[in-house]
């Protein structure tokens, strides 16, 4: 394999790596923008330029292909590189606006951060401003995504994407020179269901999401690394948040589930989370009650429910939770009822669960963790309809609950009225939930439990990879993760205590299930994505370019 | 260096000795040089150095840091783009900005909430030079009283920071670059000129 020297450190690199690839190897910066790891080199902006030993002229790093022995010298070492680079970012600069305070990729802009860069960045425009051409801003591309046709640097990254990963290919460029525009014919909204990714991939503030517009500048934002919930698919994303609300979902890469992407559904699946009031107290019908009480109670009428008659007890936990909640509700069921139905099927779960919905990432099962219920011995066959038919024939008088309101899309009519149903036939049901839902009304006791993004835990995808997520955001009111409540009711059963840190549950889970054996906390988050934005984007002042 | 030796008085001995004075009151008097001479200055020269506040006020340097002001446009709109800059740079955190969107093509962004929240803030000045479009300047307001610490009575929002009455008493304070005129920027009340051509 060729050994190629970059800034005088040595890399060894597979035939037809790029020169990019084996500085990014190695943690050495090279500036760029049309440059994307998921996309193919095209090689247009010119911000790249390295000096090769033996080349006449700096050559692009992005489509070079490394030889045995090359040497190369950045824009850091070498004054020729330096000052090819510094051309290339003055002329793209030549009819920028300027605009910053009021662009939304302030903060995380290449044109800012290659600017301020001692090595090659500032100079003094040849251009007077006056002479600046304008161009069209503020149009619209549909409901996600607002462009700025002066801010942009004609990198094409939004071209290829559209073209290469999406296949809607809705953009193109127009005209030629000074005059040259990214445009979608004839301004039409943009129907491609991948179109944020463009804000993503835009690495100045020429493309910008819509939702995100004007919300908060980027750096005030905190980050919480999480798994999207949106379907089984897993795609790791990265929660941006303010203040206790979540301001963005932007992607991770990684390139075994969902390379740099997201569909919009999943990015905007935050908002599911606000757009039905939330559950903020533990309620027996109208009156509220204390955790204390409500757990106590919850215990009792169930414990009621099914040991005086000898009947199972029917205990129902969505496959949207977290593999250490379903583990702590399993347990819970295994330890204080020895007659159970332990069911987490709501739908067509399993059927579906590697089941595409689109050529990219979108599957048809909604519920992010359906694998992680099936390797923790919940029943797949008997679901929400098995649950019922025993309902309806008197067979089960208790039920206990855990259930997530689908983060993308609804729960369907059927399944909203088979759980209806189900909480009437039933006479002590215990529910824990997160969202005041008109369907589980009928619920004797309702218990209020974190959602995605409140608290911290793993999930399973369809390709039965274990994704850890991190918490991003606190709850409300009275709500606790599930894993506290169920271990307050574990403790009910047996009245010994037990760590509720979704880690050591984790670690118990990986202790006594096969699948899981030898996985940590630790050891998933090495294996996890990279971070945003996804092509390692470098800070400058900040943390270098070792975030990688 | 060697330290010199020195005496050690037990000064209550000496005060209830009372020998000695006339040397202790000739010490007071020299220490009450400064009162004495305004209280001449005062009473037979009619010069006072004090004076009657509130009724009368004594005259602030022009780079004063006071209570804020924003700017506005010649037609009458904000001057500030809610870029959050003030809002990053503020040390006490105590200003609070939401943006929205503006339909004039050549702003874009404007804010929809601007909040300091004048009880918090220690009138530093960094948010005036913070901004980039002198849309956020200072004030040489420096009494600022409420009748509760509460954030609704020292938190001003847009509306007192643009259109206060104190603004036109007390007039522009600090600023980055006073040694210009505001470029386009115009204080409440302040006559704005004809545009040229």
């Amino acid at each position: 394999m060729p050994i190629v020297t970059i800034d005088g450190r040595q890399v060894e690199v597979e035939q037809g790596t790029s020169v990019i690839q084996a500085a990014d190897r190695l943690g050495v910066e090279i500036p760029r923008f049309c440059y994307h790891p998921d996309l193919r080199p095209e090689g247009n902006c010119r911000m790249c330029l390295v000096d090769v030993e033996g080349f006449p002229k700096p050559v692009v790093a992005c489509a070079t292909p490394v030889v045995d022995g090359m040497v190369v010298r950045t824009p850091h070492e070498s004054p020729v590189a330096s000052k090819a680079v510094n051309g290339v970012l003055e002329f793209l600069l030549v009819n920028h606006p300027l605009d910053c305070p009021i662009c939304d990729q302030a903060g995380e802009c290449s044109l800012q951060d290659f600017y301020m860069h001692p090595d090659y960045g500032q100079h003094q425009s040849h251009v007077d401003p006056v002479e600046k051409v304008h161009k069209r801003k503020r149009v619209s591309l549909g409901p996600r995504i607002v462009l700025d046709q002066e801010r942009c640097v004609m990198c094409s990254r939004c071209v290829r994407f559209s073209e290469e990963v999406s296949g809607y290919a809705e953009l193109q460029f127009v005209h030629r020179g000074n005059h040259v525009e990214l445009t979608a014919f004839e301004d039409r909204a943009l129907e491609d269901p991948y179109a944020g990714n463009l804000a993503d991939v835009c690495p100045v503030g020429a493309l910008t999401s819509r939702d995100f517009r004007f919300k908060r500048r980027v750096w005030h934002l905190s980050h919480a690394d999480s798994v999207c919930a949106g379907c089984s698919t897993g795609c790791n994303v990265r929660i941006d948040h303010f203040g206790g609300r979540i301001e963005r979902v932007v992607p991770r890469r990684n390139p075994g589930v969902n390379r740099s992407w997201i569909c919009d559904e999943g990015r905007l699946s935050f908002r599911a989370l606000v757009a039905v009031p939330r559950l903020m107290y533990p309620r027996q019908g109208a009156t509220e009650l204390d955790w204390s009480e409500a757990v106590a109670l919850s215990h009792d009428s169930l414990r009621a429910a099914s040991a005086a008659q000898g009947r199972p007890l029917a205990a129902l936990a969505s496959a949207s939770a977290t593999n250490e909640s379903l583990w702590l509700f399993r347990q819970y069921v295994l330890a204080a009822f020895p007659l159970h139905r332990l069911a987490f099927r709501l739908e067509r779960e399993i059927a579906e669960v590697s089941q595409r919905q689109d050529n990219l990432l979108r599957r048809l099962d909604k519920h992010p963790n359906t694998m992680g219920a099936l390797h923790l011995g919940f029943d797949g066959g008997e679901g929400l309809d098995g649950l019922l038919a025993l309902a309806e024939s008197g067979a089960i008088e208790g039920l206990l609950m855990l259930y997530y309101p689908p983060l993308v899309g609804e729960e369907s009519k059927e399944t909203r009225e088979r759980i209806t149903r189900l909480l009437h036939l039933v006479p002590a049901s215990v529910v824990l939930t997160t969202h005041e839902l008109p369907y589980l009304t009928a619920a004797k006791l309702l218990l209020p439990v974190a959602t995605w993004s409140e608290e911290e835990g793993t999930y399973t995808n369809y390709q039965g990879l274990t994704q850890h997520a991190d918490k991003a955001v606190p709850s409300r009111g009275a709500v606790r993760p599930a894993v506290e409540v169920l271990g307050d009711l574990w403790h009910c059963a047996t009245a010994a205590r037990r760590q509720t840190r979704p880690e050591e549950i984790f670690r118990e889970i990986a202790d006594s299930v096969p699948v899981f054996r030898d996985l940590t906390y630790a050891s998933l988050e090495s294996r996890s994505a990279t971070a945003y934005p996804p092509e390692g984007r470098m800070h400058y002042g900040q943390e270098g370019f070792a975030g990688r | 260096m060697a330290r010199k030796a020195s005496r050690v008085v037990d000064v209550r001995q000496a005060a209830e000795s009372g020998r000695d004075i006339l040397s202790s009151t000739a010490g007071t008097l020299a220490g009450m040089e400064v009162t004495l001479r305004n209280m001449v200055r005062a009473t037979v020269g009619r010069q006072h150095v004090t004076i009657q506040y509130p009724e009368q006020r004594k005259p602030y340097s022009r780079r004063f840091r006071g209570v804020h002001i924003l700017t506005h446009r010649a037609d009458g709109s904000l001057k500030c783009t809610a870029c959050y800059l003030c809002e990053t740079v503020c040390p006490a955190q105590c200003i609070t900005i939401e943006a929205k969107e503006v339909q004039d093509p050549r702003v874009e962004k404007a804010p929809s909430r601007y909040e300091i929240d004048l009880s918090r803030c220690i009138f530093c000045g960094f948010c005036v030079e913070a901004c980039p479009e002198e849309a956020l300047i200072m004030s040489r307001e420096y009494d600022l009283t409420a009748l509760s610490r509460g954030p609704e009575t020292l938190a001003y929002g847009i509306d007192q920071l643009t259109q206060r009455p104190e603004i036109a008493a007390y007039g522009a304070g600090f600023r980055p670059h006073m040694q210009y005129p505001l470029v386009e920027s115009y204080l409440p009340g302040e006559p704005i000129p004809p545009r040229e051509g």
